[in-house]
Order: structure tokens, then sequence, then C-alpha cells
């Protein structure tokens, strides 16, 4: 790990005022403390100094200064990371983006829009409004992230089934790269010459550039919805559902499952009508043109009935369709109802191994005396397990620890992957070993040697290749997860 | 096909390694021994790119053509990188399942060459290009490092993205050997709408309205040139050969097909756009596939064009590029994916002042202005190749694609001098 002598960081405080302006530098520890995690609570590490640059030509005198002093600096959004993407290992500079919060252009002709790395996701949501066309990526937490913070990470949502993830939607971005170059990838026209290093910087955390601008894709909205709640008996039933619905061709827009452990804590917490008694409940939304999306509804109803479901209950009207999203995107605020702290943990398997999963995760559940509910991306086979446990109490820590590292494990032998849309950060550092050969992390580590060189860029993240100590996780916090 | 490679490309032998392991044996010899590789996979886009100089050995990767793994109900395949696409599109048809991505030569080309040069037709306005489709790859590097990224499942953001950076990448980072793919269910209804506005500005007017429309077409295909008057379909619906031609085309149930060309005809009367011209069913979708062909070869039947570029623009500059190669040369015949600003044009003669001077010259130009690039994708007679007038992008940020490239290949080993590199 790269720890600095502290007089170095703070002499180039001055500096930093003079590019960025003394009213956007912070340096004193107490106003420090805010920065020393995000999400992921488990590590904590402060920042020697916060800087919030409010143009590209900021960010890139920040970034040379940092070179010249031999300071590691790395970039922050709105710090709802989960796997501690901006924790900032060794120290350093933390380059918060926020500041740069301009949605510079849309443009409906073209289908683009050009934002700024601090927009926040549902701002561009809010700009849309009314003409027609919207930014898929919608991660639970869209009304706190930004941008640059979901291209950084990849973002998903409830959505991706049908829309893609981040990376389906980004057409350019500008950035500032570790030696303080600024380079423009892509941008409004499609299929720019040479390699495609929009899908290289696209999700790598923060690690090879400094996102600067975005250009993201448009989407018409969808003419019409049909949202259902299918109610099951079990958990076997309704994952065999998804198989089916999936395996008949129809790509719904969300298929979102909760069991009966989270349900009864959001029917607690909204009221909406749930049955208690349920094992199981999907939430499957269609949409696209109404042509098509009555024959659609009748099929899915249709194949989960055959499957086994007890009753397939439509959403009635737009106000009942909302209700049930807020239920489903708020999930995680409910389960305080349930237990003192929870840990959600971030794994896919392929879709058709959801039923082994979900049966493994009650094993491990029992075998370590743990209570664990779930609410996840069924549709895309990205399970979300949330184990409850007191964190008083230092042996159920141990054992959250041990059961989370089992589900991974076995998402991995069921050929899947142990993060579908929170990231590596430095989290899951230590499991890039189990899923990649030294071969697959070698190269990877090419990419980050050739466009990071001096490693000062948000060292120690994401690959144990490139030093890092690997952080030991002793606490599992609680967090909140979508 | 052998004979087109030694024809295309300096080499001495094709080695053609049947499995992943013996490829990168072949590859790490070749690093010991400073030889050149010239990966080949159908051998149909072997004049894509600069014409290689060094010496060196061809790599087929055509024996390489295994399923790995068909898990259909999850909706993802992994194959070698040497399978066709017709082969391949054979196999998932049996599932009722494709890979929507419009290549020429099907028969021929392979996988990870449309990986490689990221091949994409008409339908990339409503199913996306070849790296949507590409969730996991594994590659051998220049210093026959096997390698991998991504994985098998459609949602995963563990590591850098290798499915990205390899996709066009024209195997100077790595020689692709096995792709997973995820896939969508084959729709049961195709159907094109066509019309003939009267000029340039008329098709722009329709296109601009588009942008309000209810439907959601899968291509949207504006055809300028008389060389379309030789498609039976095209001369149908354009008499006058001097008019462009719009078409779009949908797919999806019949219901939402049907509902589609009745509202697209709608909205186009408003326009005072009343006639038009269908095609449904399979003549649908044949005639797709003419369009998918059309890089390779126009719609004449042996059209041989002197030269084909294409160029990528923001989507709201399509007619005025295509104005501008019609000012240049009236007779050159032109598709345009407009809803996404791709204009391919097919030249029948090579210009007097040369390809650099009157063409490549003048359109990079304009194309910069529209924020986008001209390349090269064919010339036979190999005149004035360089790497400005083969890859354009004045501007694009190749320094540090070159960063990449001595990492991934610090030799140089992998299509040495055909790429974007200044080296
Ligand atoms: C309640 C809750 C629900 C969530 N739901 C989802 C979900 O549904 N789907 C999902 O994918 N994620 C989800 N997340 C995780 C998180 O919100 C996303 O990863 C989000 O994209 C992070 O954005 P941010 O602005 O907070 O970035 P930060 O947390 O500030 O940063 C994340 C990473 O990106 C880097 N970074 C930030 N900005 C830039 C930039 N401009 N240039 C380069 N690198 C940068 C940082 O260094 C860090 O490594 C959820 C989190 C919470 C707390």
């Amino acid at each position: 790990m790269t720890t600095l002598p502290s007089s170095r960081p703070q002499a180039i405080v001055e500096p930093l005022r003079k590019i960025v302006g003394s009213d956007a530098v912070l340096s004193a520890r107490s106003d420090l403390l805010v920065y020393e995690c995000d999400g992921f609570t488990i590590e904590k590490n402060s920042p020697d100094v916060v800087v919030f640059p409010t143009t590209t030509e900021q960010v890139a005198a920040v970034v040379k200064l940092c070179n010249e002093a031999d300071i590691p600096f790395l970039p922050r959004g709105a710090g709802t990371s989960l796997a501690g993407g901006c924790l900032p290992v060794g120290g350093g500079v933390m380059i918060v983006l926020t500041r740069m919060r301009d949605i510079e252009e849309i443009n409906l002709r073209s289908r683009y829009a050009v934002v700024q790395p601090g927009v926040v996701n549902i701002w561009l949501t809010q700009a849309l409004k009314g003409s027609g066309y919207h930014y898929a990526p919608d991660p639970s937490s869209q009304g706190a992230c930004t941008i640059g913070g979901n291209v950084a990470t990849n973002s998903g949502g409830p959505h991706t089934l049908k829309y893609g993830v981040t990376v389906n939607h980004i057409l350019g971005v500008e950035a500032v790269m570790s030696d303080g170059q600024i380079v423009q990838a892509g941008g409004p026209a499609e299929d720019p010459p040479g390699l495609d290093l929009v899908g290289a910087l696209v999700g790598s955390e923060g690690t090879l550039a400094i996102v600067t601008k975005v250009w993201v894709r448009l989407t018409r909205n969808p003419q019409g919805y049909r949202t259902m709640l299918g109610i099951f008996d079990s958990v076997e039933d309704a994952t065999n559902s998804i198989s089916a619905i999936i395996g008949a061709g129809i790509v719904p827009a969300a298929l979102e499952m909760m069991d009966q452990g989270i349900l009864a804590a959001l029917e607690d917490a909204f009221q909406f009508g749930f049955p208690l008694d349920a094992k199981a409940i999907l939430l499957i939304e269609v949409d696209g043109l109404e042509a098509g999306l009555d024959e659609q509804r009748d099929q899915i109803i249709r194949l989960c009935e055959q499957e086994g479901a007890r009753e397939v209950r439509m959403a009635d009207g737009d106000k009942e369709r909302q209700k049930l999203w807020k239920c489903r995107k708020q999930a995680f605020g409910a389960i305080g109802r349930l237990s003192p702290s929870y840990c959600t943990q971030d794994g896919v398997v392929p879709r058709t191994k959801l039923p082994h999963i979900l049966r493994h995760i009650t094993e491990i559940g029992t075998k370590y005396g743990i209570r664990v509910v779930n609410v996840f991306h069924a549709g895309d086979g990205n399970i979300h397990p949330i184990l409850l446990f007191d964190e008083r109490d230092p042996a159920q820590i141990k054992q959250v620890l041990q059961a989370s590292g089992e589900i991974l494990d076995e998402c991995l032998a069921c050929g899947g992957s142990v993060t579908g849309e929170h990231g590596i950060g430095v989290e899951k550092v230590e499991f890039m070993k189990k899923m990649f050969t030294e071969d697959d992390l070698t190269v990877m580590n090419q990419l980050r040697v050739a466009l990071n060189p001096s490693n000062r860029l948000s060292p120690d993240k994401m690959l144990p290749t490139a030093g890092a100590c690997g952080i030991e996780q002793k606490h599992p916090g609680r967090r909140a997860a979508m | 096909m052998s004979i087109t490679a030694t024809e295309m490309l300096p080499i001495s032998e094709k080695l053609c390694p049947d499995t992943q392991e013996a490829l990168v044996d072949v590859v790490r010899d070749c690093y010991a021994g400073d030889q050149v590789i010239y990966p080949i996979g159908g051998g149909t886009s072997l004049d894509y790119g600069l014409p290689p100089k060094a010496d060196g050995v061809g790599l087929g990767l055509d024996a390489l053509q295994r399923v790995v793994e068909f898990p259909a109900r999850d909706m993802t395949i992994t194959v070698e990188a040497g399978m066709t696409m017709a082969a391949l599109a054979e196999c998932l048809a049996e599932e009722n399942l494709r890979l929507p991505i419009d290549v020429p030569d099907q028969a021929a080309a392979t996988l990870g060459g449309v990986v490689a040069t990221n091949f994409n037709g008409p339908r990339r306005f409503g199913e996306g290009t070849v790296r949507d489709y590409v969730i996991g790859i594994s590659a051998v590097d220049g210093r026959g490092t096997p390698f991998k990224g991504g994985g098998r499942v459609v949602k995963n953001v563990a590591g850098y993205d290798f499915c990205k950076l390899l996709t066009g990448s024209l195997g100077t980072i790595g020689l692709i050997t096995q792709v997973t793919l995820k896939l969508k269910p084959i729709p049961n209804a195709h159907q094109v709408v066509a019309c003939a506005p009267p000029d340039l500005a008329a098709a722009d007017q329709l296109l601009a309205a588009l942008v309000e429309s209810e439907t959601a077409p899968t291509a949207v295909e504006l055809l300028v040139g008389t060389g379309w008057q030789q498609d039976r379909f095209a001369a149908d619906v354009n008499a006058d050969a001097a008019r462009p031609l719009l078409a779009l085309a949908f797919e999806g149930t019949a219901q939402e097909v049907d509902w589609s060309v009745e509202q697209l005809k709608t909205e186009w009367r408003r326009l005072q756009m009343n006639q038009t011209h269908l095609l449904a069913g399979s003549e649908a979708d044949q005639w797709l596939q003419m369009l998918a062909e059309f890089p390779r070869r126009g719609p004449a039947a042996g059209d041989d064009a002197a030269l084909v570029l294409k160029a990528n623009v923001v989507p709201s500059g399509t007619t005025r590029f295509v104005a501008q190669v019609q000012a240049l040369d009236p007779t050159a015949t032109i598709q345009a994916h407009a809803g996404n600003g791709t204009v391919i044009v097919r030249f029948a003669d090579l210009p007097d002042g040369g390809i650099g001077r009157d063409l490549v010259g003048n359109l990079d130009a304009l194309a910069a202005r529209l924020h986008g690039n001209v390349v090269m994708l064919a010339n036979p007679a190999r005149a004035e190749m360089t790497r400005q007038s083969v890859w354009g992008g004045i501007d694009a940020p190749y320094r540090l694609m070159e960063a990449i490239k001595r990492e991934f290949d610090p030799k140089n080993l992998l299509n040495r001098g055909r790429f974007v590199y200044q080296f």
C-alpha cells in the first residue's frame, strides 16, 4: 500500500486553491471525514485533500499537479458506490465531480444528450420529461448517483433486462487521462475509428481515466406498459416461470423477484396488499407497442399459471404501477424493520440456475444460523441476497462474511460472476483471483499500465496484481443495495 | 480461400491450429521467432485496413468452430471464433434465436472476423451493434498469453471489459478464439415500407419526423443513386431514378408489425408522402439481406466498385453528407443507415484527381464537421492507401491506442501495419 509522507499533500493545498479557487478545496481534518468512505463502509481512509473542480481544464491541472508532486488521486461522484470504489487508499487528492453538473445539450433529432459527469441520473430523466425520450439506465440509486459514476461502474438497474446496461447507452466520453491530457473518445457519431476506448473506459471504476463529459444515447419511450404480479406458493415455481417466460421468446422490460421474507417487511412499510403467505412474488413488466402488449401479458399469465402460480394480478392503472415500483425500488429502506444490521451481496448466475442458487442460499443461511431474504433482478440472474444479523455480536459478523463468500463461490461454480452491477472496487479484489486466471489478470494489468502507467490514479482498486494489498474484511457493514 | 489470403497478405504459409491451446503455441513460437502474424477468419475482409508490408504467417481460425456451450433457455451461446455466421445462425434458429447483426458473405464470414471488424448492417438502428451482444471473449495477445474478459452471464461488471476493447480491434491486440453472445428471439413477422421522396431535402424531413414517430423500426435505410435501379423492389418504389428511396423495416409479432406499417403510412400521409410500397415476410427478410451485402457487392449483378467508403456522422447530418457525395460523383451508389448516421458509398470509378485529393480529403473534412470520420472499406486497385485515407479521424486519440497496442503486442506482430497505429 502506498503511504505518503503527510507533508507532501499539505504542500499542494495552496497550488490547488489557485487552480480551483479556495471555496473548492477541503483540507481540514473535520471536513474530510465525509469523504473517508462511500456506500461501502467497512474500510475507511481519509483523503488528504478534496477538490471540487468545475471545468475539465481544472481537472487536468489538478491531475498534472498531483503527478508533479507524486501524490495519488482519485475521482468521486456522489459516493454511492457499494464496493469501496471511492476509498482513497493511501490518501492523496480526491477529485469530486459534483460541481460539474450541467446538461450541455439535448439533441432529439440525433438521439443523444451531452452531460457533465456530476449530473445526477434522475436530473436527465426529469429534463427529458415530455420529450418522448429517456435515458435508459435506471439504477435504484438514480436519485443520488451521478452519470459520471454510472459510466465508471457500468451501472445496471431493473430495466437492464431489455434495455442493456450503461455501456450500451454511451456514445462518447471526454476524459482526463492519468497524466493530465484531455482526450475525447467517441461522440455524437457512431463507430469512431480505432480501438473502442469508450468501451474500455466504461466500467473501469475510475482506474483508467477521469470522465469529464459524456455523450449518452437517448431511447424512445415505450408506447405502453403491462405490469403484473405473479404470486407463488414456492420459490421453485417462481424461478421456473422466469425460465418459461424467457424461453418462450418474451423479453420483459423488467422481471424482479421478492421472497416471503422481504414481502413481510415491504407490506409493513407500504401496505400494498401483498399476500403474506406467498413464498415468492414476481414483478413482471412488458413494454413496447400497445399492439403487442395484451398478447404478451396473456402469454405470461398462462406460462406462470402452467408453472403453478397461485394467481397473477395486473397492476390496475398507472398509479398502481408506480406504487409497485416504489415498493421495489425502496425495498432496502424496509429492511430496517427486520433486523438491526444487514449485508447485501451482488452475484450473477445463468438464469436457469436461479432455483439452484436460491436453494443453496437457504442452505447456507441454515448452516450459519443467519436469516437471508431476497429481492433481486431475476430476469438477469442477478441475485442480491440480504443477510440479516446483529452487528453487536462479533460471532455473527464473522459468519455473515463467511456465508457471503460461500454464496459468491457458488455463483462462480454455476458459471456466473461475483458482481453484476456494484463492481469490484476494494471489496471484491480478492475474488478476481477466483474468477480470472493469472494470465487474465496479467493482461488486464497491461491495460492499466498502458493508460495509467504511474498508477497514481485510483491505486489498489479492481486488480489484485496492481499492488493491492487486499482489504481483509472484518465487518460486513450496513449496506443498502439493489 | 487460401488463394485469396496469399494474394492479399504477404504470407509464406497459413497455419490452421485446430484447438485454442495449439493456437497459443503458434503465437508463442511466433513471438519467440519475431514472426509477424496475419489472422484469417473467413477471408472475406482481408482487404480491410492498410495493405500489410511485413512478411509473416497466416493464422487461420477456421478450424476453431465448435459450439462450446449453448444454454438456449439462458439465451446465450459460447462458440469458437472460427464458426461462420451462417453456421451460427443455423444453430441458433433451431432454438428460435438469433444474433441480429447483418453481415455480408454470411456463409464465409466468421464470428471472430465480424467481432474484429465490428461490421454491422441495417438492423443496427433497432437492434444495436455487435459490441452489444458480446458478453464474454477469449483471446491470445501478441506475447502468446491467453486471456478472457466478461463471462457467460448477461450481466457482469468484474474486471476490464475486453469484450468491448477487442470488438473492432482488427486482431491487432489479440487473436479472438472464443466468444459468448447474448441472443434474441427470432421475430415472427417482418415488413419493409418504402417511399421515394422527391429529393434529399424531403427525405430529410421524413427522417426528422421519425423522431416523433409512434413506430419503432429496426432499420431506417436511405438509398441513393442510379445503381439501385438494378434492384427490382427499389426500381418499383422509385420509377424516377433521380429520387432517393427511404425504406423502414419492422420486426416483431404480426400484430405489432401490421400496426406499425399502418401507423407509418398515416404519419407519412400527413407529410404528403402518399405513395408507399410494401414487402412482407421472407421477401422482406431477403431484401434486408441484400442491403446487408451492400458493403461487399452492390445491387447490380457483377457490380465491382472501384472504391467503397464508409462514413459515420451525427445522424442529423446524413442527408447533407449524401448530398456532398452526389455532388462529387453523381454515379455513386449510396446506402445510409440514416437513423445512425452511417453512410456507405460505392464509387464506380476512381476520380481523376486521385482518391486523396478529390474524395477522401473532401469528405473527411465534411465528416469531421459532422463530428465523424470516413474509413475505406475496399479499394481493389490498392491505390493511395495511407493511414489517413484508410482510417481518417484526424483528431481521434490514436496515441492512447498506440499505448495499448504496445502493451498487448510489444513486438508488433499482430496484423502489423494494417490498423490505425503509427507503426
Ligand atoms: C441504495 C442504493 C441502490 C443502488 N442501486 C444500484 C443499482 O440498481 N444498479 C447499480 O448498478 N448500482 C447501484 N448502486 C450502486 C451505485 O449507486 C452505482 O455504482 C453508481 O453508479 C455510483 O455512482 P456515484 O456517482 O455515486 O459514484 P461514486 O460512488 O462516487 O463512484 C463510484 C466509482 O466510480 C468512480 N468515479 C466516479 N465518478 C467518476 C468520473 N467522473 N470519472 C471516472 N471515475 C469516476 C469512483 O472513483 C468510484 O470508483 C446502488 C447504491 C445504493 C446506495
